[in-house]
């Protein structure tokens, strides 16, 4: 039986599962130091944007409109081919955290501030009126009540950016979507590769938006 | 919660049947015999054109001349060959350009007819896919950066290898490198303009495919070592169920190979 779906091509892809597996386990690696990263600058890029300090702000505006309106390839390009040029060399790994990481900290930014916006004004000034000081005020008044609003969000981004990962195929990244593409490009059994593999990005993701969906209804941001 | 994950699963896994299974029953059957036009054949006749997908990126067998849009090279004529034996015209066809990782799913997709694109037969490949006679053999080669001082694959030792994806030089390198007795590492991009830009920045320390493709990306910094690796014979793939259209290409073929066609061909694009 012919055809992208042959038997046959099924029986490789069981045969070089390993090779799968590899790739797997560094795309989980790479999502969860992207996701820390991406956790890191989002909260600080984010609270920078709620302040009240000019320049604050205006960081805030310059790395989130800067790294949302690029698309992320041309930024892992950039990190990729074109830092070499000038002396800095990379390992694509490190390319892969970083892109990533910065790419959805920019998202994250935007999520803690709108979360932080969302709670009101009068909650900062009460606790103002009670002796708290700007930063005591943010931590024990307004962040907790942030953090109901921009969970589910956050969750979404984490899904987003484990997908993500996948660009780092375009350079040679060593994921999950290298591997596939690598696999079934030598031997050209490329339906079984991409069925596989999007049931391989399914498995991870899938348990994730699952569990934002439960936070949701259990912190009644949605019915 | 789990049963429903168990359920989209498993929704996945049929799908991905559903397709393999439609795959075999739409598949037409070779025509029996000699008698007779095959289904596959009088299908392009009928539609007028022939669908071809060839490589634009790679002077003198297949490129897309940036300034007159014009498609040519060895290929193409071998293309406007073919047009002419199936179609009686050598301008009924239509070129498509691909890459070495969009050939395979294009022929079965239908998009295009044949695939005529540097494509090299192996064994492997032969079992998705119908391959005529070689009509063309070239080797592996090497190009380094002039300033590597990099002259032979001994000094490629420990260094990294960019390949192209879908490419059989990763493997033909493997080979030689193990024969050797060194060890390389290899990277692998999706086009080969990609691979040329990881050499310049560095991130690679050769970059590796057929020689005459190679020749296309050769500039002031870079050379091109004499060293070739096992020899690439390139075929006109065709979908596996168009065995009739299979055989009228070979024979084609063998037919331009006898009259000498062929070898003129390669001498009007240097290739000989």
């Amino acid at each position: 039986m012919p055809g992208p779906f042959a038997g046959f091509k099924w029986l490789a892809l069981v045969n070089d599962w390993s090779v799968f597996a590899e790739g797997f386990v560094q795309t989980i690696l790479l999502s969860a130091l992207g996701l820390t990263l991406a956790l890191g600058l989002g909260i600080f890029f984010g609270l920078l944007g709620t302040s009240h300090v000019k320049l604050f702000k205006l960081l805030n505006r310059v790395y989130v409109e800067f790294i949302q309106n690029t698309p992320l390839v041309i930024q892992i390009f950039f990190l990729y081919h074109g830092l070499p040029h000038l002396g800095i060399m990379l390992p694509v790994f490190v390319v892969g955290v970083l892109g990533v990481g910065v790419y959805h900290g920019a998202y994250i930014a935007e999520v803690i501030r709108a979360g932080v916006e969302s709670v009101p004004r009068g909650q900062l000034e009460a606790a103002y009126s009670q002796g708290f000081s700007y930063w005591g005020a943010m931590i024990h008044i307004v962040l907790p009540q942030a953090k109901r609003i921009s969970y589910p969000p956050l969750t979404n981004q984490a899904v987003n950016l484990i997908k993500n990962t996948s660009v780092l195929a375009m350079v040679a990244g060593g994921e999950l979507m290298y591997h596939a593409d690598s696999w079934s490009s030598n031997n050209l059994y490329y339906g079984p590769s991409y069925v596989a593999t999007g049931l391989l990005y399914l498995s991870l993701c899938f348990p994730l938006a699952t569990f934002a969906k439960r936070m949701e209804r259990k912190l009644e941001v949605s019915s | 919660m789990k049963k429903l994950y168990i359920l989209i699963l498993s929704l996945m896994m049929f799908i991905a049947l559903a397709v393999s299974g439609c795959g075999s029953t739409t598949d037409s059957k070779p025509a029996a015999g000699g008698t007779g036009t095959a289904p596959e054949i009088k299908a392009i006749q009928d539609r007028g054109t022939l669908k071809v997908g060839v490589k634009v990126d790679v002077p003198k067998f297949g490129f897309k001349d940036p300034k007159t849009g014009q498609i040519d090279g060895f290929e193409i004529d071998l293309t406007r060959a073919l047009a002419k034996k199936i179609l009686g015209d050598e301008k009924k066809f239509e070129a498509q350009g691909v890459t070495a990782k969009t050939r395979g799913p294009l022929l079965d997709n239908g998009e295009v007819d044949l695939v005529i694109a540097t494509f090299t037969i192996t064994e492997e490949r032969k079992q998705s896919y119908n391959f005529s006679d070689p009509y063309f053999t070239d080797g592996v080669a090497l190009m380094v950066k002039k300033d590597s001082g990099i002259t032979d694959l001994k000094g490629l030792a420990d260094k990294t290898i960019g390949v192209a994806q879908s490419a059989t030089s990763k493997k033909a390198i493997q080979e030689a490198a193990d024969k050797e007795g060194i060890k390389v590492k290899f990277l692998e991009f999706g086009t080969y303009p990609e691979i040329k830009t990881a050499l310049d920045s560095g991130r690679i320390n050769c970059f590796s495919v057929d020689g005459a493709i190679l020749y296309g990306y050769l500039d002031d910094t870079t050379v091109i070592l004499n060293d070739r690796f096992t020899p690439q014979e390139y075929g006109v793939a065709s979908k596996k169920a168009n065995a009739g259209l299979a055989k009228t290409v070979n024979d084609t073929i063998n037919d331009m190979k006898k009259s000498g066609e062929l070898d003129k061909l390669m001498q009007k694009w240097g290739l000989k």
